[in-house]
């Protein structure tokens, strides 16, 4: 017997008003379409209820305003009972002052322009590019003057060489400090050395960060204590980006420490001036050293009156001077005169000229010095030592490179000094500019993962600071969280 | 739904869509200085487009609810569907830029991603599964009279067996086997002629003509039929009154061919014919089994997309709301 089965068989199987009843996949289909819905009605409904209306935020606060996550009337001001979407800029300017960015900007956007709030934990100063390439990508100012740079959209596109490096004309770059220094021999082997042979100077034994202890390697601790006339003004030209500084506390780092004589240089440059003495002169303006020698002197020849009887030294017969005697006897001011002129002429034609750029006219000061020398129980009063003095021109060394940007060598510590500064180890010109140029920096800084932040608020600042206006509190601890004023 | 040739035009226009929304998305990016933004005008326009094709693709449902809505073919608003609502993605995307938001739209976004991928994980399953059920499935009824139609064959196969080794007390059928819709069933007749159907093969190859056998009853003495009572209480019985137990051979259509060839060994030879048919119905038992777990992969997933995408349209409305009053 075969089983066998028909259409009409297999269709009397099936009962006709199946569809009618519910299987359990229909029933939990029915049931969860009512229940997720409701759920989520109750969800809303719930936080509505309960006044919490982080639900409708649009995201998390940035790390600076975190603390008023809970709080949108801080922000979004309520309008008859309600949230305004958009917050006002009166509702940030109620705690932050936003002074303006230039006195020439034609245009000036709303603080959420360049905030935005609500991507998470960010730093609402890290603004994009497009927010500076709004007026810099097509610069326009009010009295009509365009710099050359007027279309700048980012770092990459539109950025010039820095300030310091570019030509003017015909003009290449040049360093504006007077200090006479080859980097280039400075760099190399060094034959001898104040502690030995063979010495290999490193960037840090000169060059260190503000907050950084000086190496003192080269450093005399006797010019290190010595007081000087002179002033930083005449060393240093001003730090000038005062205006653009981030209202924010600095490291200390940013910047590198003026390069002190008494801190580097003394160990080598030794100021001796005469073989009867094992020290130097002061590192001072050069009427101090005037008045150093002339009192050293004298009060050498108080003390050694039978050096008044000089015999001639044939080794200084100068061409075009008269030959003096084999012996001559000087009174004890004579002989001051004598060495001092002779120490002097060491000084000015050498020693300090190596560095210092001088210039000697006939408006020089010139020292006038009242001096007592005494020689036994005759007093011989040294009525007038002058002489004519030269004048050491300002230094002028630059700390500052960049006035409209910020960089902090701090943050680049783990490089090597010449990885960005390469031309310190030929530079033979003390003004050539030892600056890296703006290609050095996007090696590192350009756009993607695998770079360093290259937007515009890395090294510039929008708001001048220096116009800033204190702002009156209004907030109580007590009150953030509740809405509360 | 098969995604065949015919789903091309459909396919090109979604990609259309997409291409277009995204080069506009990508000028928007670079022109907006704060970046793309939900509150935006393109943002909106964006937010509202993906909220409309979501809304398009919902009304599907409700389509269905009421098939007799002369608005479209079936076949257009499923394709619509479909590819509407796996441009609401995109678009939501492009809508928020790519960045999720507060509680609420992160809910949402979390939303319209599970909605979306249970739809396509749905939309492969429907374009596999049917070609499955057809080749592993021939015997394939409805599914939701399998468990009516299972009881029938365990019926059948008592009465095949009682006949064979007289009566075990199993042979009683439910009084729910009366007046069905529209007529009686087949078994009610079978049932009352207390002799398995037989027709010839001429009639299950769509003959005219069916010839009706006359009724051989055999009769098995009790040692004689002992292996194959102890075979049918033991194993076939259970197997086809679907008790999960475990190392059923008769679910395994090799082992169950094993076990009733060895039966075939025990048993006198006017008896094969009877197990002929007991090994049939085993089968088509096994093909309702497939046919219920292909059934449950089939529209399973639907206890996700549905209720999900209810939910998101729910939320997604209010979203709408408070975001642009407020």
């Amino acid at each position: 017997m075969a089983r066998t089965r028909t259409t009409k068989k297999l269709a009397q199987r099936i009962d006709l008003n199946y569809f009618k009843r519910p299987t359990p996949l229909k029933r939990a289909k029915f049931w969860l379409s009512l229940a997720l819905p409701l759920l989520a009605l109750i969800w809303i409904t719930w936080r509505g209820f309960s006044g919490d209306h982080r639900v409708y935020s649009s995201g998390r606060m940035s790390k600076a305003h975190a603390v008023l996550e809970k709080d949108c009337a801080a922000c979004h001001l309520r309008t008859a009972g309600a949230f305004s979407a958009k917050t006002a800029d009166a509702a940030c300017l109620d705690c932050h002052d936003g002074p303006i960015h230039h006195a020439e900007q034609i245009y000036a956007p709303n603080c959420t322009t360049c905030h935005i709030e609500h991507r998470g934990r960010i730093s609402l100063v890290a603004t994009s590019n497009a927010s500076c390439a709004q007026c810099h990508a097509r610069l326009l100012t009010r009295s009509g003057n365009l710099p050359l740079w007027a279309h700048i959209r980012s770092f990459e596109d539109g950025h010039p060489q820095f300030a310091a490096l570019r030509s003017v004309g015909d003009a290449r770059a040049s360093d504006p400090g007077t200090i006479k220094l080859n980097h280039a021999i400075h760099m190399k082997p060094i034959r001898r050395g104040p502690n030995g042979p063979n010495v290999h100077l490193e960037c840090g034994n000169c060059h260190r960060s503000t907050a950084a202890k000086a190496d003192l390697t080269f450093a005399d601790e006797k010019y290190r204590a010595a007081t000087v006339s002179y002033k930083d003004s005449d060393e240093f030209l001003p730090v000038r980006a005062e205006s653009l500084k981030p209202p924010r506390s600095e490291t200390g780092r940013e910047l590198m420490a003026p390069v002190k004589f008494a801190n580097a240089c003394t160990a080598c440059h030794l100021l001796t001036f005469d073989r009867r003495f094992d020290f130097g002169v002061p590192h001072d303006k050069a009427e101090v050293i005037h008045a150093f020698l002339v009192r050293t002197f004298g009060e050498y020849i108080a003390a050694h009156a039978g050096e008044v009887r000089v015999q001639r030294d044939p080794g200084r017969d100068l061409t075009g001077k008269p030959i003096t005697p084999e012996f001559r006897t000087l009174t004890p001011a004579q002989w001051v005169i004598d060495r001092t002129a002779v120490a002097e002429d060491l000084l000015w034609r050498k020693t300090c000229k190596q560095c210092h750029t001088l210039s000697f006219s006939p408006k020089s000061s010139r020292g006038k010095i009242e001096l007592s020398v005494s020689q036994g129980n005759d007093s011989d009063t040294l009525a007038s030592v002058s002489g004519e003095l030269p004048k050491v021109a300002p230094a002028n060394i630059s700390l500052q490179w960049m006035p409209h940007a910020k960089f902090d060598h701090g943050a680049h510590d783990g490089f090597t000094c010449v990885s960005c500064h390469a031309k310190a180890m030929t530079s033979t010109e003390s003004s050539d500019v030892l600056l890296p140029g703006i290609e050095t920096c996007k090696k590192c800084h350009a756009p993607g993962p695998d770079h360093a932040e290259s937007r515009c608020f890395e090294c510039h600042t929008y708001h001048d600071w220096s116009k800033r206006k204190e702002v009156t509190p209004k907030f109580t601890l007590p009150a953030l969280g509740t809405g509360g004023r | 739904m098969r995604m065949d040739r015919t789903q091309r035009g459909w396919a090109l226009a979604s990609l259309a869509v997409v291409a277009i929304s995204g080069v506009a998305y990508t000028v928007y990016t670079l022109e907006s200085p704060q970046g793309p933004r939900g509150g935006s005008t393109v943002g909106l326009m964006f937010g509202v487009i993906g909220f409309g094709f979501m809304i398009v693709a919902a009304l599907l449902g409700a389509r269905k609810r009421v098939p007799t809505w002369r608005i479209g073919r079936a076949q257009a608003w499923m394709r619509g569907h479909l590819w509407l609502g796996f441009l609401a993605l995109p678009m939501i995307l492009f809508h928020g830029g790519f960045h999720f938001g507060g509680t609420l739209t992160r809910v949402l976004m979390w939303l319209l991603i599970v909605t979306v991928f249970s739809g396509v994980f749905g939309a492969a399953l429907q374009h596999y599964i049917p070609q499955v059920m057809t080749s592993d499935v021939p015997l394939e009824t409805i599914y939701d009279e399998i468990s009516r139609v299972r009881s029938l064959l365990r019926e059948e196969a008592d009465r095949s067996i009682e006949l064979l080794c007289g009566n075990l007390g199993l042979s009683k059928h439910s009084n729910e086997e009366g007046q069905r819709a529209g007529g009686f069933t087949a078994l009610r007749t079978i049932a009352a002629s207390a002799v398995p159907l037989r027709t010839s093969a001429a009639v299950s190859a769509g003959a005219s003509a069916a010839v009706a056998a006359a009724p051989e009853i055999i009769l098995l003495s009790e040692e004689e039929s002992a292996p194959l009572c102890r075979f049918y209480l033991g194993e076939m019985r259970p197997f086809l009154e679907g008790r999960k137990q475990g190392g059923q051979r008769l679910a395994d259509a090799a082992k169950a061919g094993s076990a009733f060839a060895g039966l075939r060994t025990l048993l006198p030879a006017p008896a094969h014919s009877t197990l002929t048919d007991l090994e049939d119905i085993c089968d088509e038992a096994r093909q309702l089994t497939r046919q219920e777990r292909l059934h449950r992969w089939l529209h399973g997933w639907l206890l996700l997309h549905i209720p999900l995408s209810l939910a998101l349209i729910l939320l997604g409305a209010i979203h709408a709301v408070m975001a642009l009053r407020y």
